[in-house]
């Protein structure tokens, strides 16, 4: 009788945690997929510069390089790079700026007339002790300040609903997980 | 392939999953994080180094909080000891990182950082090396004299000098069965709070023989507080690198699912062997991930020049994940095989319990 009760009680444990743990999965991919979580992620300008899609100048080399076309656009698509001022919110589809920094040094790329061009989209880092391909990507951008407690809030509570929905799993299964006792016998 | 929008790169999820279960597994049964696996894991699927970092700190969060409902369940939280070492962690993993940003400025951070984890993890290595083994010979005695022997079997004095420190107040941990000064666990918690701030990583590898052999915890105990003390801590961590902007959360999300699945086997598993068990699969870890350390330490100090050395890091840290695994894993099969009577390998007695 009460092994019958453990058991309905870790089903309903289980059903109960796995909707909870499907309905934050479905709402973090959502989040995802719609753009709001990337719109959070690239949200401001931390320096001045140009914003650009990063990903499209990655291949650029000096025998190989990359051209850029500075615009003011709201949206950027394709080779485009546009003007902005730090603290300002980034126009859609960039994920990476080119800093006045980088433009007045001249390495990887240089200020020609009305275009940006690109002859180091990859440079070799360490981290660690371990190499990583360094790009563009990521640099210059500022994070939405509250999307780090939401990242926070939504580990915290997608552990909790998965390991509660394990638990109830293992109870519903009838798998008996009793407290170890740590203080019998000789030690 | 998965493109992720954020990192800006491709990676199959499958190897996202099983890397979080993998660690998870281990994480789940020594009660560390896993950040010096899971990091080099990351850069090697493609990430970048900072990414690599972000990601591994926010998902060893939701793993430690999955680990810990599990070893609650068991019994293997004192929240005593757990909640009053919070607060020197916190303080320590602070002045490990303006420590590590120090070195950093000085242009030593990279050296500097290897050298201390190649000479910590191999001093700790040895130590419980050798005290466990004394600790598995003293359970082989006791049962050949037919005496009981229970989960746990410690061969050092140091958490008795340690209790005895008269310094108020005084805390009594009642899972844990300990008497002690609060400032002995909040001075533990700091020290191993600057070596994880410092190494940039969770510090459990550091905090369980801490536990264990200065404040005097069972292993299993120091194994579940330890998580509960990550999740704190990883939390921390995992806010900190979100804010900096270097998290994309939907890698998180798939390693955290892996984890899931990896951190119920590792916490079960727990239960299914002896405190020296725990302490040998630590020190395996310990050992294995210096000698990832000191080949990437070998390819940083001879400039960057050979690379069979870092490819070796690579290899040895990814390697050491799936040796890890295999032995938990043995462990549990020959624990089930000693439980019903089987045959097994001598050394298996004394590490794992026949009945509980």
């Amino acid at each position: 009788m009460a092994e019958e009760k453990h058991t309905t009680r870790g089903t309903i444990k289980f059903i109960v945690w796995t909707a909870a743990s499907l309905a934050l999965i479905y709402y973090c991919w959502w989040s995802y997929s719609s753009g709001q979580m990337v719109s959070w992620y690239y949200y401001k300008a931390k320096t001045d510069g140009f914003a650009i899609r990063a990903n499209l100048v990655r291949e650029a080399t000096k025998e190989k390089p990359i051209v850029l076309e500075i615009a003011q656009v709201q949206e950027v698509t394709g080779l485009q790079a546009v003007p902005v001022k730090k603290g300002e919110r980034l126009p859609v589809g960039v994920n990476g700026i080119i800093s006045k920094k980088d433009l007045e040094e001249g390495k990887r790329v240089k200020l020609e007339g009305n275009t940006i061009k690109v002859i180091q989209g990859t440079q070799i880092r360490e981290a660690k002790g371990f190499k990583f391909k360094d790009t563009f990507m990521h640099k210059g951008i500022e994070t939405n300040p509250w999307s780090g407690a939401w990242n926070l809030g939504m580990v915290i509570a997608m552990g909790l609903a998965l390991g509660l929905m394990a638990e109830g799993f293992t109870d519903m299964v009838g798998i008996k997980i009793s407290k170890i006792k740590h203080f019998e016998g000789a030690h | 392939m998965f493109e992720f929008e954020i990192a800006g790169i491709s990676v199959p999820l499958f190897m996202l999953i099983l890397t979080g279960s993998t660690v998870g597994i281990v994480g789940g049964f020594i009660g560390v994080g896993g950040g010096y696996m899971v990091t080099p894991a990351l850069i090697v699927f493609g990430f970048p180094g900072y990414m690599a970092s972000g990601i591994d700190a926010t998902h060893i969060a939701g793993k430690a909080v999955i680990s810990t409902v599990r070893h609650r369940q068991l019994g293997n939280i004192d929240w005593t000891l757990g909640l009053a070492m919070v607060g020197g962690t916190m303080m320590g993993v602070e002045i490990g990182v303006r420590l590590l940003n120090w070195t950093k400025e000085h242009g030593v951070s990279g050296i500097v950082l290897l050298m201390a984890t190649v000479v910590i993890m191999l001093g700790l290595f040895i130590y419980t090396q050798i005290e466990t083994q004394a600790a598995t010979k003293k359970i082989q005695k006791a049962t050949a004299q037919g005496i009981t022997t229970g989960r746990e079997m410690k061969a050092t004095r140091m958490p008795e000098f340690f209790q005895r420190i008269p310094l108020y107040p005084i805390v009594r941990c009642h899972t844990a069965r300990l008497v002690i000064s609060m400032w002995v666990i909040v001075v533990v918690g700091f020290l191993t709070g600057v070596l994880a701030g410092f190494f940039g990583v969770g510090g459990g590898f550091i905090r369980v023989p801490a536990l264990v052999y200065i404040v005097g915890a069972t292993t299993h105990i120091a194994v579940g507080t330890d998580l509960l003390e990550i999740v704190v801590s990883g939390g921390y961590g995992a806010l900190r690198q979100s804010m900096s902007g270097n998290v994309d959360m939907l890698a998180v999300m798939f390693m955290i699912l892996g984890a899931m699945v990896g951190a119920q086997f590792g916490s079960i598993a727990t239960a299914y062997v002896r405190g020296p068990a725990i302490r040998y699969i630590l020190s395996y870890s310990l050992v294995l991930a210096t000698v990832g350390a000191f080949l990437r330490l070998a390819y940083l100090i001879t400039g960057g020049v050979y690379e069979i050395f870092n490819f070796l890091a690579v290899v040895f840290t990814l390697g050491e994940m799936i040796f890890l695994c295999l032995f938990i894993v043995s462990l549990v099969w020959f624990s089930v095989r000693h439980r019903h009577g089987k045959t097994v390998p001598k050394w298996i007695p004394s590490l794992v319990v026949a009945v509980d």
